[in-house]
């Protein structure tokens, strides 16, 4: 019998493992937590650069 | 050696010499010939061989297959495997309609051949055409139809297999195409859809329902099974996936006359088809049908005679709640009354023999990731302990090496966790114990076979996995991670036990069990650095395993994050052992944009103390900078790749940036900034940014500011993407690059303006 051709689905078999999914997962979440990180850094500093602004307008509403 | 010489132009005369055999009368040289010539076609790229060598390499292999004039049967029969072969020179020749109709006649007369050989080797060139050349298909499909109708109906299976594939190959194609038509490039697709499976719809569906009758006795003992049943089921799926809604009513008529038939094959088939075709129609069409199947389904599950049906209704429940079932769904099939009888029969199920259970398993995989994102009203709720109980016992079964069970099993059960709340929390933590055991006798266990090794080492990949996805899941429900932290000890102290193994598997299991346990540690995960360390040093040197590699190079992001300013220690070690992979040529290329990502994490959690490194990886980012800045992308893969590499950069740059912030080093960073926006600008200027690599460099063009303030001020002012890019981006459509673009927007105002 000739072999299944390699890329078809082998048959009643989910398309992923979970294994693969796991590893997809891992991936993922790293990313999402490096970008966490970056972003709150800079919403620090954009508090900071908002209190900046500050001094800057005082003297218009004085 | 062709392969080798040909590109350097070092062989010229190979194809002419090759080619005057061809007139040779002695057959077995014509025939060595064609084999040889068919081989080179193998080997060498199409660019390397002028046209005018092609024309006449492909006038000698038609010639060859042509049985009016070539009459021994070895000679068409290596002719055709070389058209084979040869397929991928001929672009020129298949837009001349004259050539390409004589290919085409050629390659349908061989699929008439009275050698089966000759008739296999011609419907191969017949799918291969298909993925080739699509677009030029149109004029041959009614007699490609009858051909491939004839060979499915009378021929032997290697031929009948080919004939079905050619209808897989063309569904292929059109999903892609009907992909791309619906993807944000709308009309971009160079290839029209013309339509090929939607218009042989009517005679191609019976034809696919035939073949699902010739299913074989044993087929779903024989894990390297493959018939004509199989791939016409195959192609029935991808047909549904083609057409959509289209096929429903030409199935259900053989689905009702069938289903209940005394005939198991009958039964099967009916079966086989109803799951095949419930990924593509939309689920307002198919609801309506599963909702009255679902019960005949649970008592076929339960009580049909025949394992072969049983294994196939288990199969077609979890396509049911795969495609129908879910949070993306708008009325799922399930609903809080039938759930109870589903998990009934399905836990039943497990006791079955190996591969239905083991399909019951795969469905409870998918019912549960339906429940993935409900919040605390699943309706899985009330049977936890019943289902981990049941799960449990199936791994423990003396069969469970068979039919992939073990693992279905264990897979079921991780899916169970991860759709897991606060309610049923407890149940989960109570796992842990259980689990631990497990590894623990794996990790005792001495003195194996090389076959109990593999299975063991199946096992401790299996055990890992699960604890990775119960750390994920416990770490991330805020009422569990104290209660969970109690347990961190021990499954650390297993899990670097673990890697005694020689596995990779093994190994990258428990590298990502360990990157979540030190996610959810936080910088408690410190303790357990000096032993760990010589381990996470070891993935990172695994080169030939580059996976481990990759997935090692995560979790250092993931320590960086959970220890910051405590991983200093390690950060000589990691950062030289990073900086060695960048310079090798043999570490696979996907791992070299996440290094540099690293290097975001690493600089990020240890803040100024980076400045020693700044002169290894500074030289590292710009030089990977300027190279993928440049390129310009062949393919779709080349640019992925390169994006990736960019974002790579970017965020190191970023995390350089951030960490310096404040610091009195700061000044140390100020020689980098021109190089920077430079590659910024020339990204910018070719227009090959995709997202992510858009909101990066927005990212750091604030960064930039930020940090280095008045510093870079001019600089900034001079540069193109600056302005224009950001200008662009405040109008974009996500969200996120909007935000990303008035935060870049708001540093570089004040860092110009100060």
């Amino acid at each position: 019998m000739a072999p299944p051709p390699e890329h078809r689905r082998p048959i009643k078999r989910a398309a992923i493992s979970d294994q693969q999914r796991r590893r997809e997962v891992a991936l993922r979440l790293q990313a999402d937590r490096r970008s966490d990180a970056q972003n709150r850094a800079r919403q620090l500093a954009s508090s900071v650069l908002s209190l900046g602004h500050e001094p800057e307008t005082e003297p218009e509403v004085e | 050696v062709a392969g080798i010489e040909l590109p350097h132009k070092q062989w010229p005369e190979l194809i002419n010499s090759l080619l005057s055999n061809i007139h040779q009368v002695e057959t077995h040289v014509k025939q060595g010939t064609l084999e040889t010539l068919g081989y080179v076609c193998e080997e060498v790229d199409p660019q390397v061989v002028d046209q005018d060598q092609v024309n006449r390499i492909l006038t000698a292999v038609v010639q060859g297959m042509n049985a009016s004039t070539e009459t021994s049967s070895e000679v068409r029969l290596a002719a055709t495997r070389a058209l084979y072969n040869a397929l991928g020179f001929a672009q020129t020749n298949f837009t001349n309609d004259m050539e390409r109709d004589y290919i085409m006649r050629v390659v349908c007369e061989a699929t008439l051949s009275s050698d089966v050989k000759i008739r296999q080797a011609a419907f191969e060139c017949l799918v291969a055409i298909s993925s080739t050349y699509y677009e030029k298909l149109a004029p041959y499909m009614q007699d490609i139809f009858n051909i491939t109708l004839k060979a499915v109906r009378e021929d032997e299976e290697p031929v009948a297999l080919q004939a079905i594939e050619f209808w897989s190959s063309i569904c292929d194609e059109e999903i892609d195409i009907l992909d791309d038509y619906r993807s944000e490039y709308t009309g971009d697709s160079e290839v029209p859809c013309f339509y090929f499976i939607k218009q042989a719809l009517p005679a191609l569906v019976p034809m696919l329902l035939e073949t699902l009758l010739k299913q074989e006795e044993d087929q779903d003992q024989d894990e390297g099974a493959w018939n004509v049943a199989m791939a016409g089921g195959t192609c029935l799926g991808l047909v549904a996936r083609t057409v959509g809604d289209d096929i429903v009513p030409l199935v259900m008529p053989f689905i009702e006359e069938n289903i209940s038939k005394p005939d198991w094959r009958r039964r099967e088939a009916a079966t086989y088809a109803f799951g095949s075709i419930l990924e593509g129609p939309s689920p307002g069409k198919l609801a309506p049908i599963v909702n009255v199947a679902l019960n005949f389904m649970l008592a076929a599950l339960s009580r049909d005679p025949n394992n072969h049906v049983k294994d196939t209704t288990a199969w077609t429940l979890g396509r049911i709640f795969e495609f129908l079932h879910g949070a993306a769904v708008e009325t799922s099939v399930i609903t809080q009354e039938n759930c109870q009888q589903i998990l009934t029969v399905l836990l039943q199920s497990m006791k079955d023999v190996p591969n239905v259970a083991e399909k019951a398993c795969g469905a409870l995989y998918f019912l549960a990731q339906g429940y993935e994102d409900e919040g605390s009203v699943s309706p899985l709720t009330p049977f936890f302990q019943d289902i981990f109980q049941m799960l449990l016992f199936v791994t423990h079964r003396e069969d469970a090496t068979e039919k992939n069970l073990r693992t279905s099993a264990y897979e079921a059960l991780n899916e169970v966790v991860r759709c897991s709340n606060d309610e049923t929390a407890p149940i989960v933590m109570q796992l842990i114990p259980v689990i631990m055991l497990e590894l623990h006798q794996t990790v005792e266990a001495q003195k194996l076979t090389s076959d109990e090794r593999d299975k063991q080492n199946d096992l401790q990949g299996l055990l890992c996995g699960c604890l990775q996805v119960i750390i994920q899941k416990m770490g991330s429900i805020e009422g569990s991670k104290y209660a969970f932290m109690q347990y961190a000890d021990q499954i650390m102290d297993l899990l670097l036990k673990v890697f005694a193994s020689r596995n990779a598997t093994v190994h990258e299991e428990a590298m990502l069990a360990i990157g979540a346990l030190a996610y959810t540690a936080g910088p408690n995960f410190a303790k357990y650095m000096p032993q760990f360390y010589q381990y996470l040093e070891m993935g990172l040197q695994n080169f030939e395993e580059y996976q481990i590699c990759a997935i090692t190079v995560g979790v250092v992001g993931d320590l960086c994050r959970a220890l910051e300013d405590k991983i200093l220690p390690y950060c000589d070690g990691i950062m030289t052992q990073l900086l060695k992979n960048l310079s090798s040529n043999q570490l696979h290329r996907s791992v070299k944009p996440p290094i540099f990502s690293c290097f975001g994490d690493i600089a990020l959690a240890i803040g100024e103390n980076f400045e020693k490194y700044l002169v290894y990886a500074m030289p590292m980012l710009q030089s990977a900078a300027e190279l993928s800045a440049h390129v310009v992308s062949q393919d779709d893969d080349m640019l992925e790749y390169t994006n990736q590499l960019r974002n790579g950069i970017l965020e190191a740059y970023s995390g350089i940036l951030q960490g310096f912030k404040s610091s009195p080093k700061t000044q140390a960073l100020v020689p980098y900034a021109a190089h920077v926006l430079q590659f910024i600008d020339t990204m910018y200027g070719g227009r090959e940014m995709d997202d992510a690599v858009m909101k990066s460099a927005l990212g750091v063009l604030g960064d930039l500011a930020d940090t280095l303030g008045s510093h870079v001020g001019p600089l900034i002012s001079q540069s193109s993407s600056s302005k224009d890019l950001i200008e662009e981006c405040m109008v974009y459509d996500d969200p996120l690059i909007r935000e990303s673009a008035e935060w870049a927007k708001l540093a570089i105002n004040r860092a110009v303006s100060g």
